[in-house]
């Protein structure tokens, strides 16, 4: 799903950082190069990791406004019944094992015995009964994430540690899709209001994590320290303390300062004055996550698969990678991403080269012929359109650049930037819009059925709405297989598929770059969001 | 003039596109959609929502945010103290220093140090506030590591020194905002009491000109700036919106940008109320300084 980064005065800040901060750069990004910290013997116990937010948080998961800012903590101290393995494949959480009945329609979890809340009580399956059936179930409550958990009957609690969850549909993803911002949460605390409970979502939530809320201080930060009734091994670190830090420049220079030890840089523009500093290093890591630009498909220049095809080979993808991710990230040509590394297939990396003859040529296939003016027509109307840009992250460059690089080919774009809530409102709920460019964020799982499914044209995820029974069929298939090479087979099907058929025009897979203090260890090769599952792993190096 | 303010602020930011935060987002399903605007009661009429709001308001209660469900009031008095000693200090430091540089100015009217003065006022007025901040962050906090960087105190200690060093860097900013204002207005102030009659009898009489300044012409030339002053306050008050968010400091602008980004609807009000509370008050107490500086009109 979408990750809503808020940066209020990301772009005009941007500009003036990347002029004081690139003066003192040397030489260029080095895309995908990793420089981790070296290994400092063996971990030590002790010392606290400061990590800016740029919002408060909402200490809950299944709450609606539980948005990006609130990742970090609720993964840190809420637990699923699986968590993403450093190779994002589901690993043990909460349960200890699972498996899938005979006919699909089911899934068995073992729990963990001995976990306890952070308030001394014992967890038990009634918990994750709670947690689904009263919560996520409850159309009327509208809980975050629901929409993933639609094949879900219902969750039984078969003794108090193992629990059923029954199917309407075969879900083969639904390991990982549990590890997803799925954590349990305490049906002692919060049966009578498990949503909108503010001591809870906004003070001291009880919680299985390694670590627990010590304080939350509203526009300030919030504490974590260690929970004594954690499970598992004693976390090494004391505390982890989240600031609230809104400005994402002022993010950067508290890096700089030494007052923040892990962060994600969402100004890559800003990421070699970073490396220049002391005790902090720069480490690229790979997301689950990828842009796109959606045209329409209800309006009828855009369901020529032809005239897809020719957008694709007209906008430059390196050149905008280059230009606003400083060369952290790599051509999509599907939604599965590199991160999926069991999954993802690599020869579909150069299907669409830069080629502005070849996309005249497929426009030109498409009844699209230039005009006295150069812009293209078909039946004397020219090829005109308007996107819709929302005001976030790097949406505002990226558009500028498709928007010449359609120019250099005839098709004249006209950009009509909107600020964020407006633009979701007009494009995502009414799906008033022409062509727009975003990007989805999913479970490390390559279901990707909600963003791609007919039965989601025109309302749901699938925002181009695009409907082929072809694809649909793939994305059935793909829940239904349950071996891993079953799947695997079903998905390198789907990708050459989409890759062919362009039901979104894929645009790049971003990287994600943290800048970390030399003195932390033990942190997983993850994106920072989901290395949140390992804080427990987590030391520093005694200066 | 509150209910007014109140009444406006209703019914525009319900009018504005868009919607509530939690509804407003990429990941939210139809049916979500739907549920979530029956939870928030947001699928009944604009008019009836203001009239309950305002039954509640004129008991004191603001509603609850839409944001994180906890009371407006509440939210808002966590936030108020520190914007006021935000807005405070940079008041303070504005007219701590542009009296006295307006006074310098008017006395040495087109000589070297008017212009400088003039010159840095007109920078001072035409650098954004974002770009200040940062500036003072990266030289201050980064560089010379002698003041902190953001937020209101350190995470490990809470002292009153403590809290001194974190509030210069966001006041100066601030300040920015309206000091030249004030020493503009002082400088044009003073240079016209000084052609009038009575400092001329002043000096005439041999007084000295130390006496003639501050007994005579600045006191007079004080009652413009004043009011001045007093109109500068909401454009203080805005300044904090930015100042705020560049500096982490959890002050009301940065509730507000929060509360119109998400479209919380009770909060935007209530923080409209309160804002218009503080300009109600900002103007009373103008018009008291303006009877300790001139007597004349304390009959008035």
């Amino acid at each position: 799903m979408l990750f809503q980064v808020r940066h209020p005065f990301a772009i005009p800040a941007l500009v003036i950082v990347g002029a004081l901060l690139v003066s003192a750069c040397t030489g260029a990004a080095q895309p995908g190069s990793s420089t981790s910290p070296s290994a400092q013997g063996a971990p030590v116990a002790g010392g606290t990791v400061t990590i800016p937010i740029g919002a408060d948080p909402t200490l809950n998961p299944w709450s609606p406004n539980a948005f990006v800012e609130s990742l970090f903590i609720n993964r840190a101290i809420f637990e699923g019944l699986t968590k993403p393995g450093k190779d994002l494949a589901p690993a043990p959480d909460l349960a200890e094992s699972w498996n899938t009945a005979a006919d699909g329609l089911s899934w068995t979890f073992k729990l963990r015995s001995g976990v306890k809340w952070s308030d001394g009580n014992a967890f038990s399956a009634d918990d994750v009964a709670f947690t689904f059936n009263d919560i996520v179930l409850k159309p009327d409550l509208g809980a975050q994430n629901r929409a993933s958990y639609a094949a879900v009957k219902s969750v039984t609690v078969v003794d108090p540690n193992t629990v059923r969850f029954d199917l309407s549909r075969k879900f083969a993803a639904l390991p990982s899709f549990l590890a997803y911002n799925s954590g349990i949460l305490p049906k002692h605390i919060l049966s009578s209001n498990p949503l909108t409970t503010a001591s809870f979502n906004k003070g001291v939530p009880v919680s299985t994590g390694p670590f627990k809320v010590e304080k939350y201080t509203s526009g300030q930060s919030v504490s974590l320290v260690r929970n004594d009734n954690y499970f598992g091994p004693k976390p090494y670190l004391e505390k982890v303390v989240f600031t609230v830090v809104p400005d994402p420049n002022t993010q950067i220079a508290q890096a700089l300062a030494g007052d923040v030890t892990i962060m994600i840089l969402d100004n890559k523009a800003a990421v070699d004055r970073v490396k220049t500093a002391n005790g902090l290093a720069v480490v690229s890591r790979p997301l689950v996550q990828y842009y796109w630009l959606a045209l329409n498909q209800t309006d009828t220049r855009f369901t020529d698969v032809r005239v897809r095809q020719a957008f694709v080979h007209a906008i430059d993808r390196q050149a905008i990678i280059k230009s606003v991710e400083s060369g952290y990230g790599s051509i999509a040509n599907s939604p599965i991403t590199p991160a999926l590394a069991a999954y993802y297939d690599p020869s579909l990396a150069s299907k669409y080269p830069y080629d502005q003859a070849k996309a005249k040529d497929l426009l030109a296939q498409a009844g699209w012929t230039p005009g006295p003016d150069g812009v293209l027509q078909k039946n004397g109307q020219p090829f005109k359109f308007t996107m819709d840009v929302g005001q976030r992250g790097v949406l505002e460059p990226v558009n500028a650049l498709i928007q010449q690089d359609l120019k250099k080919v005839g098709v004249i774009a006209e950009l009509n930037t909107m600020e964020w809530n407006a633009y979701i409102q007009k494009d995502v709920v009414r799906r008033e819009y022409t062509a727009t460019v975003n990007w989805w964020t999913y479970p490390s799982d390559p279901d990707v059925f909600p963003y791609y499914h007919s039965s989601a044209a025109g309302k749901g995820f699938n925002i181009p709405g695009y409907q082929d029974p072809k694809l649909d069929d793939l994305l059935v298939q793909g829940q239904s297989a349950s071996d891993l090479d079953a799947r695997k087979a079903v998905y390198k099907q789907l990708q050459a598929y989409t890759s062919e058929t362009l039901p979104y025009l894929f645009l790049w897979y971003p990287q994600e770059i943290d800048v970390i203090s030399t003195s932390l260890n033990g942190v997983p090769e993850l994106g920072l969001r989901d290395a949140m599952h390992y804080l427990g792993e987590w030391w520093l190096a005694k200066k | 003039m509150i209910v007014f303010a109140s009444a406006l602020t209703f019914f525009f930011v319900n009018l504005a596109p868009g919607g509530p935060a939690s509804i407003m987002r990429f990941d939210v399903s139809p049916e979500q959609r739907e549920a979530l605007i029956r939870l928030m009661g947001l699928d009944r009429p604009v008019p009836q929502r203001y009239i309950e709001w305002l039954a509640g308001a004129l008991h004191g209660d603001l509603g609850t945010s839409l944001l994180t469900n906890e009371p407006v009031t509440g939210r808002i008095a966590d936030r108020l103290p520190n914007t006021l000693t935000l807005a405070g200090s940079a008041l303070l430091i504005s007219i701590v220093l542009g009296i006295p540089i307006g006074v310098v100015q008017a006395v040495r009217r087109g000589k070297p140090i008017d212009h400088l003065l003039s010159l840095v006022s007109a920078i001072g007025l035409s650098v954004p506030v974002f770009w200040l901040g940062i500036v003072l962050i990266l030289v201050f906090a980064v560089s010379l590591h002698v003041l902190p960087s953001a937020g209101v105190t350190s995470v490990s200690s809470d002292t009153f020194g403590d809290r001194l060093a974190h509030l210069v860097l966001p006041a100066i900013a601030l300040a920015t905002t309206i000091l030249p204002t004030v020493a503009r207005f002082t400088r044009s102030s003073m240079i016209e009491v000084l052609h009038e009659d009575y400092v001329r009898t002043a000096t005439s009489k041999g007084l000295r000109p130390r006496t003639v300044m501050m007994r005579h012409a600045l006191r007079n030339a004080l009652i413009p700036v004043v009011s001045a002053i007093g109109a500068l306050v909401p454009r203080l008050i805005g300044g904090t919106v930015v100042t705020e968010a560049v500096f982490g400091w959890p002050g009301m602008g940065r509730l507000a940008l929060e509360a119109a980004q998400g479209r919380d609807y009770p909060l935007v009000t209530g923080l409209t109320v309160v804002v218009a509370a503080i300009a109600v008050v900002a103007t009373l107490l103008v018009d008291l300084a303006y009877t300790r500086i001139d007597p004349r009109l304390r009959l008035a």
